[in-house]
């Protein structure tokens, strides 16, 4: 099954400093029939203007994954991890017993824009971890490149989750195929351009596809894109 | 002040200014008073609570991971036995 989500359906929240467009139940926002999709628990889109962001706050249990597109992201947290990233750092953190954290956009000019995900854990109050990594922004063109994972992909950022991230630029006209096992299921997001899945359903900018029960999916660009593929556990 | 709020974006289910929060030996014990109705919405989303006591200068962070939480019917309050605790500054 292929459920395309359009972006206009998602919950926007928006203020002075922040646009944060939610996929899934977050904050505010609480649809009981949109909670996760597998072990996928937030999906937001935000945009952070210059020099704001997001205090110092806790988190626990929860795989958090960033991945920046535009920008920069400072982040700090009370395991002595800190480091500013930009489009070609992917991070996750562990939250697991618990950690405090801070999310700034450091820039005094440029906006910043980024994917936050939340990945339920495979268990429960692990010690908490932080890691971010550099991937080749070249080595993503046409193909699926695994940026995060919880098998130990090689030049993949670790998360204790059953999910593994790839993202990939296909230019026009170019096509992929997606092998997946049975019971599991894919989440595809489009950053840019438009996608059309198994030449049937169209996905365009910022839109959104959930896919279960699915052996194979064929990725087909109809201009230059740039998205997210996500392969989920089943549950 | 005490707020009850979601882990998972943070929206406030309940604030008060009148709460308890006792040692008993590897918990803390919050307790606040709350009507059936607000108390059972809670309970809903007990495993994913983060419990904040706010003072002028400092957060502490309260949760319990095994979602330890009871309503005392006959005295209209909740207790939640928390078994984490963090404070940070504001």
């Amino acid at each position: 099954m292929i459920k395309v989500v359009p972006s206009t359906s998602r919950y926007t929240v928006k203020n002075e400093w922040l646009e944060s467009n939610l996929s899934f139940s977050f904050g505010e926002y609480f649809d009981e029939a949109n909670v996760k999709f597998g072990p996928l628990r937030v999906f937001n889109d935000d945009t952070v203007q210059a020099g704001k962001g997001f205090g110092i706050h806790p988190h626990r249990e929860m795989e958090i994954v960033s991945i920046v597109l535009k920008g920069k992201l400072r982040h700090e947290d009370s395991l002595g991890s800190n480091g500013i990233l930009q489009f070609g750092n992917v991070q996750v953190m562990s939250a697991g017993t618990g950690l405090l954290h801070s999310e700034m956009n450091p820039s005094t000019e440029e906006e910043s824009s980024f994917l936050q995900l939340w990945f339920i854990p495979n268990q429960k109050q692990l010690k908490p971890s932080y890691e971010d990594i550099s991937y080749n922004i070249e080595a993503m063109h046409n193909v699926l490149l695994p940026i995060v994972s919880s098998s130990g992909i090689e030049g993949t950022a670790t998360i204790n989750s059953d999910a593994t991230l790839y993202l990939s630029k296909l230019d026009s006209g170019k096509e992929l195929s997606f092998q997946q096992k049975p019971g599991r299921k894919m989440y595809v997001f489009v950053i840019e351009g438009e996608l059309a899945l198994n030449h049937e359903f169209l996905v365009g900018q910022r839109d959104s596809a959930r896919l279960s029960d699915l052996e194979e999916l064929k990725i087909r660009s109809t201009k230059d894109t740039f998205f997210l593929l996500m392969d989920l556990g089943g549950e | 002040m005490l707020l009850v709020r979601h882990a998972i974006g943070s929206r406030l289910f309940y604030q008060t200014e009148h709460y308890e929060i006792k040692k008993n030996e590897d918990k803390w014990i919050i307790s606040f008073p709350i009507s059936y109705e607000k108390a059972m919405n809670i309970q809903k989303f007990k495993e994913e609570l983060n419990l904040f006591a706010v003072e002028d200068t400092q957060k502490t962070w309260y949760y319990s991971s095994d979602a330890e939480l009871l309503f005392d019917k006959d005295n209209e309050q909740l207790l939640v036995f928390a078994d984490h605790k963090t404070v940070y500054p504001i």
